[in-house]
């Protein structure tokens, strides 16, 4: 198994005999071709995309033959479209500024869970776990009367500020910041230093390897969002990428030029990804983050 | 000692933004659910107390119980096959030495795409001239249409989902895996067992806790599939993948009828929480 691959010093090192080779190449083959088969099947999709993507519009392509000569018209097309670019910018500033206030507020409330004794303070705490429970769905109706009535359908803090209260951000903060020494925090305030200095010069330095790691899932999970963006944005000004996919769907009958902008609509989440994938793979490992 | 009087006003002031935010956004809404499924409130924002009756017309609803087994239908369908599949490729990643981090990197790929992106690629790949299709006339059998038939769409919704998302719990049980300390399976090798043998008595067991969370995690998720729906069937064919989620969102931005939305809403909450209270159940009793 892994161990007659991973530790042959350790085998070495035993009396046990080691097994036949031949056996073990013909084992070794059978997990690799495997590991291609379910790597083929995970990548077809992206493949494919990307082929009519870049096919002539109407022109035959795959599955039927292999398009002739592959073009970029699709997406140029597609970025030329007024409705294209604003979606995107649209997504950019509700994954960005999302980013940005999660992770203030989330360290700053993970901080004083961590380390601060205020009344109330465990009664608090277990409220904000507790609603991790309440599917977001179940919370829709009320939550979406509740800011078209203050005005905020159709605008951009409608949009954000309702997906800021982020219960999963604040308890990994308040994990990660629970571990730092109380010393580093003791020191700080007989120098005399003020609580936001703390928080500023000593808080979010430290804090810096989990914060990127939160930044880029709630990047991600802005960016990927879909069903509040559907009821909250209800025209170009505020709709984001995903719920602007969905409206060329019903419009757009060339899968090129739907599999043009699905392709496009993926490119922030797919530099993310060859950017990032060891620390992504790395915190759901450590973390469990979703 | 100054600080011991600095610390509790500091400490409510740097959790209020975050306090405020869910107070507004996360508590009352969650109570304003609870109430609201007890009136008729509908898109004018009137509204009267109407009691249960939101209740006794759900429980009279044949749309309300096709969609109820609509989604337990389709988690008896994803959650063993995300699993299956999470857990295979586990199992093969921790079994190879030698481009491991490429293998895994591609897997995981899909999982940070959005489930709209997976729901239009993977619309044309059931076309009834679509690549599936075109696969399937390759080896002459003849076509199917995935999207038109009610036996056939919950299963291609549920592989769908799983292309999209077995990267994570593939993740979750690979560190279950990498936390096996291998002198139990050398031991275990060194005695003669079989790679079935040390797979069914060590690894199993000792993944048990990964696995048990991948479970729920997974379970959770299948009841709350939208995306997909929404993009690839709208809840149909003849709502043959109306989910309780699809039928929310129906009831209240087609039908603008919050009242009766909202107490849908209360079914997928309430059904949540069972599986919530099954998993500390037995959670619970593996500690002790």
């Amino acid at each position: 198994m892994t161990l007659t691959a991973t530790r042959p010093a350790a085998r070495a090192g035993r009396a046990a005999a080691p097994r036949r080779p031949a056996r073990g190449r013909a084992r070794k083959w059978a997990l690799y071709a495997l590991l291609s088969v379910m790597s083929l099947l995970t990548l077809g999709p992206f493949i494919a995309m990307i082929i009519v993507a870049l096919s002539p519009r109407g022109a035959p392509t795959v599955p039927v033959q292999w398009p002739d000569a592959l073009t970029f018209d699709n997406i140029t097309q597609i970025l030329g479209a007024s409705g294209f670019i604003e979606w995107t910018l649209n997504s950019l500033i509700y994954s960005v500024v999302s980013v940005v206030i999660i992770l203030l507020t989330a360290s700053m409330a993970g901080y004083a869970f961590a380390k601060k004794r205020f009344p109330g303070r465990d009664a608090m705490l277990w409220t904000f776990i507790a609603t991790m429970m309440v599917p977001f769905q179940a919370t829709l109706i009320p939550l979406y009367v509740l800011v078209s009535d203050l005005g905020g359908a159709d605008t951009f803090w409608g949009l954000i500020v309702p997906t800021l209260a982020n219960s999963q951000a604040v308890f990994l903060m308040r994990q990660f910041i629970m571990g730092l020494p109380d010393e580093l925090f003791d020191a700080a305030k007989v120098d005399g230093a003020s609580e936001l200095r703390v928080y500023w010069t000593i808080v979010v330095p430290l804090t810096k390897p989990i914060l990127a790691t939160l930044g880029v899932f709630v990047f991600l999970w802005h960016w990927n969002d879909f069903l509040w963006p559907l009821v909250i944005s209800q025209s170009d000004a505020t709709r984001t990428l995903t719920v602007g996919l969905t409206v060329l769907k019903t419009e757009e009958l060339q899968w090129a030029t739907l599999m043009s902008s699905a392709a496009v609509s993926a490119v922030p989440c797919l530099v993310v990804f060859f950017l990032l994938q060891r620390y992504l793979v790395n915190s759901i490992a450590m973390t469990g983050l979703k | 000692m100054r600080h011991r009087l600095r610390d509790p006003i500091t400490g409510l002031l740097f959790v209020l933004p975050m306090l405020v935010l869910f107070l507004m956004f996360r508590i009352f809404p969650t109570l304003g659910a609870a109430g609201m499924s007890l009136t008729n409130w509908n898109i004018g924002g009137e509204w009267s107390f109407t009691g249960a009756d939101n209740y006794v017309r759900l429980v009279n609803d044949p749309n309300f119980w096709s969609s109820l087994r609509v989604t337990l239908v389709y988690t008896a369908i994803y959650v063993p096959l995300v699993v299956l599949v999470s857990l295979g490729t586990a199992l093969l990643l921790n079994a190879v030495v030698f481009l491991r981090g490429l293998f895994r990197g591609i897997l995981f790929l899909p999982y940070v795409t959005s489930f709209v992106f997976a729901g239009i690629i993977w619309r044309w790949i059931y076309e009834i001239d679509g690549l599936l299709n075109g696969l399937l006339a390759k080896i002459d059998i003849g076509t199917v249409a995935f999207m038109e038939r009610a036996d056939l769409v919950l299963p291609a919704l549920a592989v769908v989902s799983c292309w999209k998302g077995f990267g994570y719990s593939m993740l979750i049980l690979l560190a279950g895996l990498k936390a096996i300390p291998g002198t139990y399976l050398e031991a275990a090798t060194v005695d003669g067992a079989s790679a079935w043998q040390r797979f069914r008595s060590i690894t199993l067991p000792l993944l048990k806790p990964a696995l048990f969370f991948v479970l729920v995690i997974e379970t959770i998720s299948s009841f709350q599939v939208f995306d997909t729906i929404y993009v690839m069937t709208g809840g149909g064919p003849a709502k043959a993948s109306y989910t309780l989620i699809y039928g929310i969102f129906e009831r209240g931005f087609r039908f603008w009828e919050f009242g009766y939305a909202a107490t849908w809403g209360m079914v997928l909450f309430a059904v949540v929480l069972v599986v919530a209270l099954i998993q500390r159940r037995i959670v619970g009793k593996e500690d002790t």
